[in-house]
């Protein structure tokens, strides 16, 4: 293999022999350049797979013929190998990208680059401190160049304020180190680590100086304003570089140092990385320039490597796995996003809707922000698992909870970002065409992926992306270009086919969960038939979903669960993020969603001890005192899913805003997700104690509350699709309530909900979908006496709400008879009242619906309107049918699951005897009551025909109105604030407090960014007394002041 | 308890007697009133001139198809919510189709004729009858809840959720009628009562007096005798969900009328002594006088 030390002398070499040739001959002068950064990095990529096949031993390479610490040695590891590999990778591609501004600079902007691309696997390979500075140094210098590439006047400003720091930083790293090698006469890094103990009692100070040295080079927050603003003005290709080489290359600077500082040292570097995550990720919330933005998160990003690098002695042999994957993934991640800046001419985070119109951009761009995220099948992902697995097992929660906190105000602002370039009036400047750049980016978009596929290949827990719902997901990708005729037909086989192929392994819970998922979504996709032309990005969301979806059902381990439930969390934003004007929605739905997610990883973590492998079944030993937190965790998890009240405020606006087949994919089938992981939940653990407070109780009230509150909410909507979607909270909490009371027929009142919320549900928000496409609004009082025009859609909402409010023979009729079967065993009888009262208010918001849209007056606009689109229509009447069906025979579905739940709640099994169906209580037999019912309906119906069959239909007007005849729809049909006198009576009860509490916190964070950004002034002094206080303050911290 | 063909002619003689006893009782209840009120008040055979002639009026027109079937959808509700119910205690013969489900059914067929008219009425496009709607769904919501609790708490109490059995265990003497023990769960059952039984205070559903508001704005003719069936038959159908719950249900015809007509009589006697309540007033007043007992006999049985 060729010495690493060509790395540097190719570097080094081609930069002088840059100032030889003539100034003219610039394209010659780009080749040689551009060769020699391809040399480079395939010196590194040799190595790497050197490394990666053989034993991974790190190879030793001597200089000036002598061992050390006579003479600097290098070394060539894994690690090294990895991270020249990432710098040479991304100073080459810079170059590429950098083509227009090279040429026009000339060799010396090329020497500068190779300089300090050369310089950045110094710092990485040299195992000497002092040619360590020099290393720094050069990078230092070569920066301050660099900065000028950019045509930003503020560049010139900022590369100063970057000397001016970069000053502080050489003087103490100097000083550092000669007091270093006072303490022990030696320069060399592993020497000095032997004689660590030395160094850390006589030469505390040196080692401090050293140390904070490199750490102030990893633009630690806050004392980092002059990194922000050479982030923001600087040429974006260069930022790239800087985020992800240089900081890269410091980062492994601090971890060789941390050999000498040794486990004391660890805990500083952890709260330093702990705090910058936090605090940059909080300050970039204020941000609007799309590159300060990205600075912010690359403080961020360092910060989090930081904390692992201060964990080494916890994370073992999985170390560089867990540190790596962070890394790696922020590094090309944060390259990618910037060079793509460089294709968008504004800076406003909103200039970035200029992508609208071009997909393959656009999914570059989704995918650097979930691999800055940390979303499957990214390394961050895996990282962040077994990370967050081990620190729980070590119990460091309070680092556990800052990194997810972190997190999470990370992914609200990527996201809203995404959600503005998506969403947002298309910018009318046009993307840069540059072939090359968009090569580059691509290059990214291709690394991201790759680094997935590996990580998830290094992984113990299995890989992602050979998982094959998660491919076949991914083929819808390569399938865009098809039309929707045929994407929807692939994905309709894919899913029943997937569906067949796993029957075997469901056990009766499963299958209810796989059929109204799986099957369920087939049936919803007929409906996307009557969508026209590509619908780009459609298939891949919605398959991504369903692929989450799919795998949910089947996890055994933990890691599975959670990563199918990240999955369908991200697969399920994008859809509900192509609605019309759902930007908002989709971000709340978004951040509720992760919030939820990491609460389920916190608990999975605690409930592990340690073992990334944890299997859910093990849930079940979990004990006191861990196990009511774990509970706790997991169910706040995944009630932000199902919409539990007070985590509910994202609901309305993501299912009203959502497109009409999108609606009900993430309401009849994604809102099964958390009753899913309720039930996996209760199954393993049973009720929990918390200080003497039955869990469950709680979750008893939640229920409870969320069945009145959406439903009351529901009552007051104008909006026909906001409507069903508080509903859906409401029959949420019902089931929720159901899984609550953790007995036999409460269990089963659960999974009649889910079969029957699906079909109802589904079914009107398609018809309520056609309805809205034919008429242009959604607002119900616009619309009236659509009935004989729309008759289909009619019998749909008839069907839907007549078994959605329990009325006798539909299939809702069960739900509730199960319902007061299993009160009567239930441990607590004061919630319900609140389901009690919640029951009639359905009424309320039921009748509306039809009434309001069918029934009354027909507007005048509407005389010509027509049956929805076939194809929305076809599914409307397939859940009819299922409706009716499983309202004369829900035994089919219900049988083996009663039979299975006896396993857990052997008591109050049902008896399935001939047509009747009984409970220790009382009976109920659905075939016979839809008899009776059809007989006397029939025979009166009958009689009615007789003694009326003359009767004559009259017109519109043609009504009893006090000797007047009215003759505007507008003023005759009664619908807007239907329920007035409810209002005045309940309306107290719809205060919106909990979008008051959400906002404020929201407020909150926002204000106290904008506040505390303000501490970056932008002035060069400043942020040099910054960068000695933050030296003061750690040192005072560190020597317990 | 299964289905025998012999039941269809019971059922039919059972509807017979009520539906007839409903027309009487009815115009006597009317005629109750008026007399308080020192009216005259109408004749007790009313109930029957009026059927014949709404059979016979000649003109009939219609808005649609549900406007149409509305009348068909209230009748069902209510000979349907009879029907699921035994009438007789002890009776195989006036057991009618109760063994179709059991007391949940009954509670929740309740609804069924009233979403039926509801939408009928709806098809019609009289704001009225809208209007009338809302203000009856607003009214229900509140009404219902103390009624929902009182018979959680009898079937706590019982541990069953079968009519019959309920009834049967109130046997041996009025001391075992619920009335005695559980007069809390029987307190806000019959303040619910009031509240669905159309008269004062809880009237302004239908308004009578001031405009002719509610669903029946737009029936006529043939629509309007199925309806006036119906106000015949629901009300005791429902009285007799209430009298075998609380009052230890009738072991024969006579008990029968006599329990039927005693409690009908309260919400008569209650309804001429209150004026009428606006929708939001009577919605507080379930709320702070009703459902606190309901609660109670919840917690305490």
């Amino acid at each position: 293999m060729v010495s690493a030390i060509y790395i540097l002398a190719v570097g080094l070499g081609t930069a002088f022999l840059l100032g030889l040739l003539r100034d003219d001959w610039r394209a010659g002068a780009y080749g040689v350049s551009l060769a020699a950064l391809a040399l480079m990095s395939l010196i590194s990529a040799g190595w790497v797979w050197v490394m990666a096949a053989g034993d991974g031993r790190a190879v030793e390479i001597l200089t000036a013929g002598t061992l050390p610490p006579y003479a600097i040695n290098l070394r060539m590891g894994l690690a090294e190998a990895v991270l020249t590999l990432l710098i040479n990778l991304t100073g080459l591609l810079s170059a590429v990208y950098l083509r227009d501004t090279l040429f026009k600079q000339g060799r010396r902007a090329l020497a500068t680059l190779l300089v300090f691309t050369m310089a950045a696997c110094g710092i990485v390979l040299t195992r000497d401190l002092f040619n360590l500075f020099v290393f720094f140094e050069l990078v230092a210098i070569a920066t301050g160049g660099l900065v000028l590439l950019s045509r930003d006047q503020r560049a010139l400003a900022a590369g100063f304020k970057y000397l001016v720091a970069s000053q502080v930083i050489t003087v103490l790293l100097l000083v550092g180190i000669i007091f270093a090698y006072h303490a022990t006469g030696t320069l060399n890094i592993d020497g000095m680590a032997e004689l660590s103990a030395r160094v850390l009692q006589g030469g505390a100070l040196a080692f401090f100086l050293m140390f904070i040295a490199i750490v102030l080079d990893l633009k630690p927050f806050p004392a980092n304003g002059w990194a922000l603003d050479i982030y923001e003005s600087a040429h974006p290709a260069f930022s790239a570089m800087l985020s992800a080489a240089s900081a890269s290359a410091a980062l492994f600077a601090a971890d060789k140092l941390l050999l000498i500082g040794g486990p004391t040292w660890l805990p500083v570097a952890t709260g330093i990385g702990i705090f910058g995550f936090v605090g940059a990720n909080l300050f970039a919330l204020a941000q609007t320039n799309d590159r300060r933005l990205l600075g912010y998160s690359s403080v961020a990003q360092v910060g989090l490597v930081l904390a692992v690098l201060g964990q080494r002695d916890l994370l073992g042999d999985r170390y560089l796995f867990i540190a790596g994957g962070i890394l790696l993934a922020h590094a090309v991640a944060k390259a990618g996003l910037y060079w793509l800046s460089g294709l968008i001419e504004g800076r406003e985070l909103k200039a970035w809707s200029a992508l609208q119109g071009h997909p393959i951009l656009i999914f570059a761009f989704a995918s650097f922000i979930a691999l800055l995220v940390g979303l499957p099948p990214f390394p961050g992902f895996y990282a962040k698992w077994e990370l967050v697995i081990a620190l729980a097992g070590e119990g460091r929660l309070a680092l556990l909870g800052l990194i997810l906190f972190g997190a999470l105000l990370e992914a609200g602002y990527l996201f809203r970002w995404f959600g503005q370039a998506l969403k947002r009036e298309r910018s009318l400047e046009p993307v840069a065409a540059s072939s090359f750049k968009r090569a580059v980016i691509l290059s990214a978009v291709a690394a991201g992926w790759g680094l997935g596929y590996i990580w998830g290949a290094l992984s113990p827990n299995g890989n992602l992306l050979l998982a094959v719902p998660l491919l076949f997901a991914l083929v819808f990708l390569a399938l865009e270009p098809l039309s929707v005729r045929v994407k929807n037909s692939v994905a309709i086989v894919g899913m029943v086919a997937w569906f067949l192929l796993t029957l075997p392994s469901y056990d009766p819970l499963q299958l209810i969960f796989a059929a109204v998922m799986l099957l369920g979504g087939a049936l919803v996709l007929l409906a996307s038939y009557q969508t026209q032309g590509r619908r780009i990005g459609f298939y891949p969301s919605a398959m991504l979903m369903y692929a989450g979806l799919a795998m949910l059902i089947l996890a055994e381990d933990a890691f599975s669960f959670f990563a199918a439930w990240e999955s369908l969390t991200i697969g399920s934003y994008f859809l509900i993020l192509r609605g019309q004007r759902s930007e908002p929605h989709a971000l709340s739905y978004m951040v509720f969603s992760l919030g939820g997610a990491f609460l389920i990883l916190a608990g999975f973590a605690l409930a592990a001890g340690g073992d990334p492998l944890f299997s859910l079944a093990g849930l079940a030993q979990v004990a006191a005192p861990i196990a009511p937190w774990v509970f706790l965790l997991l169910a706040i998890g995944f009630m932000t899913k199902t919409a539990a009240v007070g985590l509910h405020i994202w609901l309305p606006g993501a299912h009203a805003e959502a497109e009409t087949d999108v609606s009900p994919m993430v309401s009849g089938i994604l809102l099964k997700a958390g009753l899913f992981g309720l039930f996996v939940l209760l199954m393993a653990m049973g009720g929990q104690q918390l200080h003497g407070i039955e869990l469950t109780h709680i979750l008893l009230w939640i229920g409870a509350l969320s069945a009145l509150i959406g439903n009351l909410m529901a009552a007051f909507q104008e909006d026909a699709k906001r409507l069903l979607a508080y509903s859906s909270i409401g029959q949420m909490g019902y089931a929720l309530f159901g899984l609550a009371m953790m007995n036999h027929l409460g269990w089963l009142m659960a999974l009649m909900f889910v079969i029957n919320h699906f079909i109802y549900k589904s079914m009107l928000f398609l018809s309520v979908g056609g309805i809205a496409k034919r008429t242009g609004t959604r607002d119900m009082y616009r619309m009236g006496g659509l009935i004989t025009l729309m008759p289909l859609s009619f019998i749909a909402v008839l069907i839907g709400i007549i078994a959605m409010s329990g009325v006798p023979p539909l299939s809702g009729f069960g739900g509730r008879w199960i319902f007061y079967n299993a009160i009567l065993t239930a441990d607590y009888r004061l919630p319900m009242i609140l389901i009690f009262i919640s029951g009639p208010i359905a009424f309320l918001y039921l009748f509306r619906l039809i009434h309001t849209i069918f029934l009354g007056q027909l507007k005048d606009e509407h005389r010509r309107v027509k049956e929805a689109p076939f194809w929305l229509v076809l599914p409307q009447m397939i859940f009819v049918a299922f409706l009716m069906v499983f309202a004369l025979v829900p035994g089919l579905a219900l049988r083996r699951v009663d039979a299975y739940i006896s396993q857990f709640h052997p008591e109050g099994a049902l008896g399935w005897e001939g047509l009747t169906i009984t409970s220790a209580f009382g009976y109920w037999s659905p075939i016979s009551i839809m008899i009776v019912v059809g007989v006397i309906f029939a025979s009166l119906f009958a009689w009615l025909l007789f003694v009326n069959r003359k009767a004559q239909k009259v017109k519109q007007f043609n009504i009893v109105f006090a000797g007047e005849r009215p003759y505007r729809p507008e003023t005759t049909h009664f619908a807007w604030n239907f329920f007035a006198p409810y209002r005045k009576a309940l309306g107290f009860m719809t205060e919106p407090l909990v979008e008051r509490f959400w906002a404020a916190v929201v407020d909150v964070l926002h204000a106290s960014a904008d506040l505390l950004r303000r501490l970056y002034t932008g002035n060069g002094q400043t942020y040099a007394i910054q960068l000695l206080a933050f030296v003061v303050v750690v040192y005072l911290l560190r020597t317990g002041l | 308890m299964s289905f025998e063909w012999i039941k269809i002619p019971y059922a039919l003689l059972t509807l017979f007697i009520v539906a007839n006893y409903g027309f009487l009782l009815t115009a006597v209840m009317a005629k109750i009133a008026a007399r308080v009120g020192r009216r005259h008040g109408i004749p007790v055979w009313q109930n029957y001139v009026d059927l014949i002639k709404n059979y016979g009026l000649r003109s009939s027109i219609t808005h649609g198809v549900m406007f149409y079937l509305g009348p068909v959808f209230r009748l069902t509700g209510g000979v349907g919510l009879l029907m699921f119910v035994p009438t007789i205690y002890g009776s195989e013969m006036f057991s009618n189709m109760s063994f179709a489900g059991d007391l949940i059914l009954a509670l929740y067929f309740v609804f069924f004729g009233s979403l039926g008219m509801a939408l009928g009425a709806g098809e019609s496009g009289h704001p009225h009858s809208a209007i009338g709607v809302t203000r009856g769904l607003s009214q229900v919501t509140a009404a219902e809840l103390p009624f929902a609790l009182a018979v959680y708490a009898v079937a706590v109490q019982y541990q069953t959720l079968s009519v019959t059995e309920i009834v049967a265990a109130q046997q041996g003497g009025i001391l075992h009628w619920t009335l005695f023990t559980n007069p809390l769960a029987v307190a806000a059952a019959m303040l619910s009562f009031l509240g669905s039984m159309m008269r004062p205070p809880f009237d302004v559903v239908l308004a009578p007096q001031e405009i002719p508001i509610g669903p029946p704005t737009e029936y006529h003719s043939s629509y309007l005798a199925l309806m006036q069936t119906n106000r015949a038959i629901f009300p005791i159908a429902k009285i007799v969900i209430y009298m075998n719950l609380f009052f230890g249900g009738a072991a024969s015809w006579p008990v029968f009328f006599l329990k039927v007509f005693l409690i009908y009589l309260v919400s008569v006697i209650v309804g001429v002594v209150f004026p009428r309540f606006r929708v939001e007033q009577s919605i507080r007043w379930f709320l702070i006088w009703a459902v606190p007992l309901g609660v109670a006999a919840i917690l305490l049985v």
